[in-house]
């Protein structure tokens, strides 16, 4: 419940915490996306398909996928990995709690946006593990990692902007150690999927398509 | 009493009274005299102090402000879970708008809208949904295809426009590599 019990008092005080700190980030940036088509493209082909969005609950990005009239399922990763502490490494134990899906449910798309640069590596296996627990083969993973020394000390905010592009919005300018994390540690890492294609973009952010195998 | 009438809230009555129009014909009220009359629009309130364990049924639309632990039911009408209500329940409305905390699953017949300082955890039902940006949401959303039944819609302004100085660059991958 933890998720639930910030009170209004308290998230009015994030707010103006937040606001000060925006006051100084940076302006939104739009960044054409090579690895967005394909998996618009691939959306576009499947009727009725469970889409796991681990980032924010955005808006637009909801109207954006309104359009393939999936069933979205939005699990918050880094909001969760901050409600449970984030002093320790996460067990597998809270990636099982957080990904569960109703039974019989198996995402067939995944949007982990850049959420794997702010896990550890025996985190990010274990959120591997689950995704491969819980996506259908064949499921497709959007992922994107940074191969900067620095990351924003946050998550950047990215919203669909028609069908290869995306904004970026980063929320502090604040940076923090990235892992960089090269593609063989994340094949290691999500073990039970491949690398169905990856593009290294002008601005130092690697898209990567991960597909689920099987079957 | 838990209800509370907007009608009988300051600000909700005409500033000046309107003199009425000459009726030609009368028409006989449609409803017996004992039946309460209802006028489009009515709305109830539960305030901030009210706490209810329970359904709650209704043909007229709902404003929560305080607790409401149980099932929301009010299928034809609005229902809004105001900044102060919690509801722990199911919430069914036509137009299902929270300002407020949810903890619960919304189906809206037409619309629903979290709204900025809202928080849902729970599944959404519903033709269309807006999310205003900085809204808490915790489930799944359940949609229909635009052309079919309706849209999610962002909130306007949600959206950024500047475009960054690399918009459109033709090629950003210099080192585009299919791997795997």
């Amino acid at each position: 419940m933890s998720w639930f019990s910030r009170g209004t008092a308290s998230r009015r005080e994030q707010a103006s915490k937040a606001a000060a700190v925006t006051a100084v980030e940076n302006e939104p940036e739009a960044h054409r996306s090579l690895a967005l088509p394909a998996f618009f493209a691939a959306l576009a082909r499947s009727p009725k398909p469970n889409v796991l969005d681990l980032g924010a609950a955005l808006g637009s990005n909801v109207e954006r996928l309104s359009e393939f009239g999936c069933k979205l399922f939005i699990e918050d990763l880094y909001e969760s990995k901050k409600s449970a502490g984030e002093g320790g490494s996460l067990s597998p134990q809270f990636f099982t709690e957080f990904l569960a899906p109703p039974a019989g449910t198996q995402f067939d798309f995944v949007l982990a946006w850049d959420l794997f640069d702010y896990l550890s590596r025996k985190e990010l296996a274990a959120l591997g593990a689950r995704l491969r627990a819980t996506c259908r083969p064949g499921a497709l993973v959007f992922a994107l990692t940074s191969i900067h020394k620095t990351i924003p000390a946050q998550p950047i905010r990215f919203r669909f902007q028609g069908q290869d592009q995306l904004i970026y919005e980063r929320r502090s300018t604040i940076e923090r150690p990235g892992p960089r994390f090269a593609p063989a540690e994340l094949n290691a890492a999500l073990q039970g999927f491949r690398v169905d294609r990856s593009f290294l973009l002008r601005h130092g952010i690697q898209e990567y398509l991960f597909v689920r195998e099987g079957a | 009493m838990a209800w509370k009438r907007s009608d009988d809230l300051p600000g909700t009555h005409p500033a000046e009274p309107v003199p009425a129009p000459p009726r030609p014909n009368p028409a006989p009220p449609a409803s017996p005299s004992h039946e309460p009359i209802r006028t489009k629009g009515e709305r109830a309130t539960i305030g901030p102090s009210i706490f209810i364990k329970g359904d709650l049924t209704g043909d007229e639309d709902l404003v929560i402000e305080g607790r409401v632990e149980g099932k929301v039911d009010l299928k034809g009408n609005n229902v809004t879970v105001g900044r102060n209500g919690r509801v722990r329940a199911d919430v069914f409305g036509r137009v299902v708008t929270i300002e407020g905390e949810v903890d619960g699953n919304v189906f809206a017949n037409e619309q629903a809208v979290l709204r900025q300082s809202g928080a849902i955890r729970g599944n959404i039902t519903a033709p269309r949904v807006v999310l205003e940006d900085g809204s808490r949401f915790k489930g799944t959303i359940d949609m229909e295809p635009k052309d079919r039944q309706g849209s999610v819609a962002a909130h306007p302004g949600a959206q950024p426009n500047r475009i960054g100085a690399e918009t459109g660059r033709a090629g950003e991958s210099p080192a585009a590599a299919k791997a795997g």
